[in-house]
This record gives structure tokens, C-alpha cells and sequence, in this order.
């Protein structure tokens, strides 16, 4: 088996102190950097994949996050010299009123490791928080949002108006968190929802593409 | 008719209930506290409690709690300040559980309360919290303590052994001094949708200390254990049968209840089926509430299921929904035991 391959495995199966050496044997083996990259992203493809199929849980999804992260450190000496991979930024927070991040910090690792440059701006954040992280990063594609409470979906409203209102353009809306369904999401604008952080890093992509 | 507590009996035991249980009522033996089950005891006085807008605290385990205006409860800090349990394998080094040992004139002032509570009526119910997985990431944050499960599963089991060990001692000063009927203990398990855990890591990590902890109530006299766990936890429900839970209460909709009550009926009973994110909105209405209490009463049955809001103690988050729960359930009552 490749060493990239090698990597791509060794991420789906979170071995942390594998990862980064298996990356730098593929890169003296002569695999590019955006390969590698690619590869671990596919790797956690599967991994979301698999959670959002029950077939496994938070801890090993958290492991192969971490797993990623250690390889992305190998490889970022190497990146710096090739064109950007990213997908864009991400600016994610969980809404005013709602100190929840358990489910925010899952998706910000799967949409992190789906290719997106992060900017996570925590928890109990107002609306105008969101616009400003929207403003003071480049290339923002996407705004994740998310609300754990019934009393909080209120501000996942408020959240999403208030960005729609602030007449800032090119990127997408994705919403999710328990209390929160497809039919609310459609109801106060956003441009997608989903239901686990799986799913979420799919159609994070998927709505970027479109 | 039945008392409150024979229907609570005849119900998990498969008898003859004259009507559903309505929610928390058989647990509601203190009128002074703010869930009806008693929560005081020296141990906990002696622990820091922070209010709605007051400065953070930290708890008698040295957890950070903060309570800003906007939100509806108390939640620990877990930024790299606050977080207790930094380095796991380090764990003993900062650990420190709470004293237990204060004057038995300490206990003795919160005695009258147990005195007071009407035995033929309702039982005497302790309420506690956290459970064993909760202190563990009130103690280092979620995403931490799920990683160590697997970077230092033995640093994990040497500290949740520690954990356990207070609780049983705990458990013993609260036998000794207030011989509770009924406890009800918190501890989360999953999120809406999974277990946090997968049953075989849950098993190998807390279903001996949780046969420890709830075997020492039953050999104290206790008859019922009632386990709060407002998650899926569909796949756990053979653990908890074999910890001695009789009662598992929080069981939301996305777990099948009415699945659950076929297959484990006469070893468990289930409490809940009526979500907080389904009535317990802003735009609630009698009307919302009646049909989500209908579904439950009837797709789950009279046996081995009381209908409850899914949170873990009498209430609920926006004025009314909790009374008008307990309104429709009435309702039902009349409508299928009649």
C-alpha cells in the first residue's frame, strides 16, 4: 500500500501518533502535499459518513480529527509552496443565549477537515459578532450556526436576518443543533441545514458548489 | 384510588394502575425545593452555587460554573484558564472531591424536611447531579475527556474509580441520615440523535461503577432508582437494566419508546416521551401540548410508561407548559382508563 493510502487509513482509525509520520514517508515517497491533504480529507469523508450511519460515535470521529490535525502540521511547511487547496472560510459560532459547543466544535472539526479555513467565533454570540467575523476575514463561503436550545432558536433567527439584513454577499447559511429541523431552517432563510456533523461537512461543500 | 405512589408502583410493575402517571407527581415530596425532590444536604450547601447574572464560582470540585442573564442555566467554563483536569494523566494532582465529613448536627437541620414528606402519598425522593460521565467533563471539557477514552483509557478508569468512590460515600452519609425511597440521578448520555459512547466503550468504562454506586442503594433499602438521561440512549437500556435504573426518565422521542417499552417492559419502565424541543417553545399552545401527550399516552400504553416531560425534574422552560403537560395527561387518564 502507498504511503498516502497508508495515511488516508490511518486517519479513518484516528492513530494520532501514526499520522504524522506516515505523512512525511509519503512525501519523501514523492506524493504532493495537496495530495496528502486531499487523501486525509477523504479519510474524514468516511469518518463522518460513518457517524451519521451510528456506526460510530464522538470519541472516534474526535480522534480522527486530531489524527488530521497532527498530519496538517507535518505537511504545512509544504503547503505554503503550492496553490491553496482551501475551500474558503468558515466563520461558525453557536447563537446569544446559548452556551452549547459540544455540537459546535463538531462540526467545526468536520467542516475544518472538509478543506474550509475556520474562524470560530465560540458561543453566546450576537448577531452582529457574526457580521463582524464575517468582515474581518477574507474569503468567507460559508456562516455556520448553531443552537442547542428551544429558547435560543429565536436568535438563530435574529442571527440569520441580521446577516441577511447587513447586505453582506458570497457565502452560504448553514444551521443545525438539536431543537432545530429542515422546515425551521427553510423558515427563517437559511440556505441549509443538517443534523449531524457529518452531514453538516457534505452539504457545507455541497452548498459552496452550487 | 390508587395513591400517587401505588400507581407509580402498579404501573412499572405491570398491574393495575387507575390512571397515568402524571409526570414528576410521585416524586414531588418537597414543596421548598425548586424540582420537589430534595436537594439539600451539608455536602451540597457547602458547595458553591452561581446564580442567574452573578460572577462565575467555582463548585466544591473546583469547576468553574457561569450563569450569564441570557441563558437558562448554569454551565461550566472549560477555556484553557478554567479547565481543571488539563493533562489527564496528571488528574491526581488537581483533583480534589469535596469533604464529606461534617457534624451530624449539620445533617441534622436538614432533617425535618425528610420528617415532613407524606409516605403514604409519594416517596422520598433525593435528587442528584451530576452523574459519574458528567463530573468526568465537568472536570476537563467534552472534547478532552472523550480523546482520553482512547489516549489514556487507564488515567480515565483510575479517575472515574475516584469519582465513584466519593459517590459511594456520599451515598452512604445520604442513607444514614435521610433512608431515601427513590433516587434520582442525572447523567447524560448522548446527544438527541447517538450515545456519546458506543455501548462497548460505555460498558467497559462505566457499567461496573454504576453497579457499584446504584447496588449500593438498593442494598440500603432504596426501591427505586431513577436515572435521568435527556438523549438517545436506545443501545445503553441493557446497562442500565443490569445497574438496577428502574425507572429511566428523559427517554426522548428519537429513541422509539414505544419500541423500548415491547422489548423491556417488566425490566425497565420509561419517563418522558414529550421532548422540551417539542412543547417547550416560545410559540407552545394547549392545543401543541395535548397532541404530543396524546401520541405518547397512546402509542407507549398504561404499563411500564409515565408520561413526562423529558427535562430532568418538574418545570419547564417557558411558563405553563409543564401545568398544561400535566392538564393533557389528566385528560388521557379519563379518556383510557375510563
Amino acid at each position: 500500500m502507498a504511503k498516502i493510502d497508508e495515511v488516508k487509513e490511518q486517519v479513518i482509525i484516528g492513530k494520532t501518533k501514526m499520522v504524522p509520520g506516515l505523512v512525511q514517508a509519503a512525501l519523501d515517497e514523492g506524493s504532493a502535499a495537496k495530495d496528502i491533504l486531499q487523501a486525509m480529507i477523504d479519510g474524514m469523508k468516511v469518518v463522518g459518513d460513518r457517524f451519521s450511519a451510528g456506526e460510530i460515535y464522538v470519541p472516534e470521529m474526535l480522534i480522527a480529527a486530531k489524527a488530521m490535525a497532527k498530519g496538517v502540521e507535518v505537511l504545512k511547511p509544504s503547503l505554503s509552496g503550492e496553490a491553496s487547496t482551501s475551500l474558503g472560510t468558515c466563520v461558525i459560532g453557536t447563537v446569544e443565549g446559548d452556551l452549547h459547543d459540544i455540537g459546535k466544535n463538531l462540526v467545526n472539526m468536520m467542516i475544518g477537515s472538509a478543506g474550509f479555513d475556520m474562524v470560530d467565533i465560540g458561543v453566546d454570540q450576537a448577531p452582529d459578532k457574526f457580521i463582524e467575523a464575517i468582515k474581518n476575514n477574507k474569503n468567507v463561503k460559508l456562516v455556520a450556526c448553531s443552537a442547542l436550545l428551544t429558547t435560543t432558536l429565536p436568535a438563530l433567527k435574529k442571527t440569520v436576518d441580521a446577516i441577511r439584513e447587513s447586505g453582506l454577499q458570497g457565502f452560504k447559511i448553514i444551521v443545525g443543533g438539536a431543537p432545530v429541523t429542515a422546515q425551521f431552517a427553510e423558515e427563517i432563510g437559511a440556505d441549509a441545514y443538517a443534523p449531524d456533523a457529518g452531514s453538516a461537512a457534505e452539504k457545507a461543500k455541497e452548498i459552496v458548489a452550487a | 384510588m390508587l395513591t400517587k405512589r401505588q400507581n407509580l408502583l402498579e404501573t412499572i410493575r405491570g398491574g393495575k394502575p387507575d390512571r397515568f402517571v402524571n409526570q414528576y407527581e410521585a416524586f414531588d415530596c418537597d414543596p421548598g425545593s425548586i424540582f420537589g425532590m430534595i436537594m439539600g444536604d451539608p455536602i451540597a450547601a457547602a458547595s458553591p452555587r452561581v446564580g442567574r447574572g452573578e460572577p462565575p464560582v467555582k463548585d466544591g470540585w473546583g469547576v468553574t460554573r457561569a450563569w450569564p442573564p441570557n441563558v437558562p442555566g448554569a454551565f461550566p467554563v472549560h477555556d484553557e484558564e478554567h479547565k481543571v483536569v488539563k493533562d489527564i494523566t496528571q488528574w491526581e494532582k488537581v483533583v480534589k472531591a469535596p469533604r464529606l465529613d461534617y457534624p451530624q448536627s449539620e445533617w441534622d437541620k436538614f432533617k425535618p424536611k425528610i420528617a415532613a414528606v407524606d409516605r403514604n402519598e409519594v416517596f422520598v425522593t433525593i435528587f442528584g447531579a451530576p452523574g459519574i460521565f458528567e463530573q468526568l467533563h465537568y472536570l476537563m471539557g467534552m472534547d478532552d475527556c472523550l480523546i482520553a477514552f482512547y489516549e489514556e483509557p487507564q488515567a480515565v478508569k483510575d479517575l472515574i474509580q475516584y469519582v465513584t468512590d466519593w459517590k459511594l460515600s456520599y451515598a452512604k452519609l445520604l442513607c444514614d441520615n435521610f433512608a431515601p425511597e427513590v433516587i434520582l440521578q442525572h447523567d447524560d448520555w448522548g446527544s438527541h440523535r447517538s450515545s456519546f459512547l458506543s455501548p462497548d466503550m460505555f460498558e467497559e468504562f462505566f457499567l461496573e461503577p454504576y453497579k457499584k454506586w446504584y447496588g449500593y442503594y438498593k442494598e440500603r433499602g432504596v426501591q427505586l432508582i431513577v436515572h435521568h438521561n435527556d438523549s438517545y440512549s436506545a443501545n445503553l437500556v441493557p446497562f442500565m437494566i443490569e445497574m438496577k435504573v428502574d425507572i429511566w426518565q428523559g427517554c426522548v422521542t428519537t429513541n422509539n419508546v414505544s419500541e423500548l417499552i415491547k422489548k423491556y417492559g417488566g425490566k425497565i419502565s420509561f419517563m418522558g416521551d414529550i421532548d422540551n424541543g417539542l412543547v417547550d417553545r416560545e410559540d407552545w399552545t394547549q392545543e401543541l401540548v395535548e397532541q404530543h401527550v396524546r401520541r405518547a399516552c397512546e402509542e407507549n400504553g398504561k404499563h411500564y410508561f409515565i408520561p413526562c416531560i423529558t427535562q430532568g425534574g418538574k418545570g419547564s422552560v417557558y411558563d405553563g407548559v409543564y401545568d398544561a403537560i400535566s392538564r393533557a395527561i389528566d385528560k388521557m387518564s379519563k379518556e383510557m382508563f375510563n
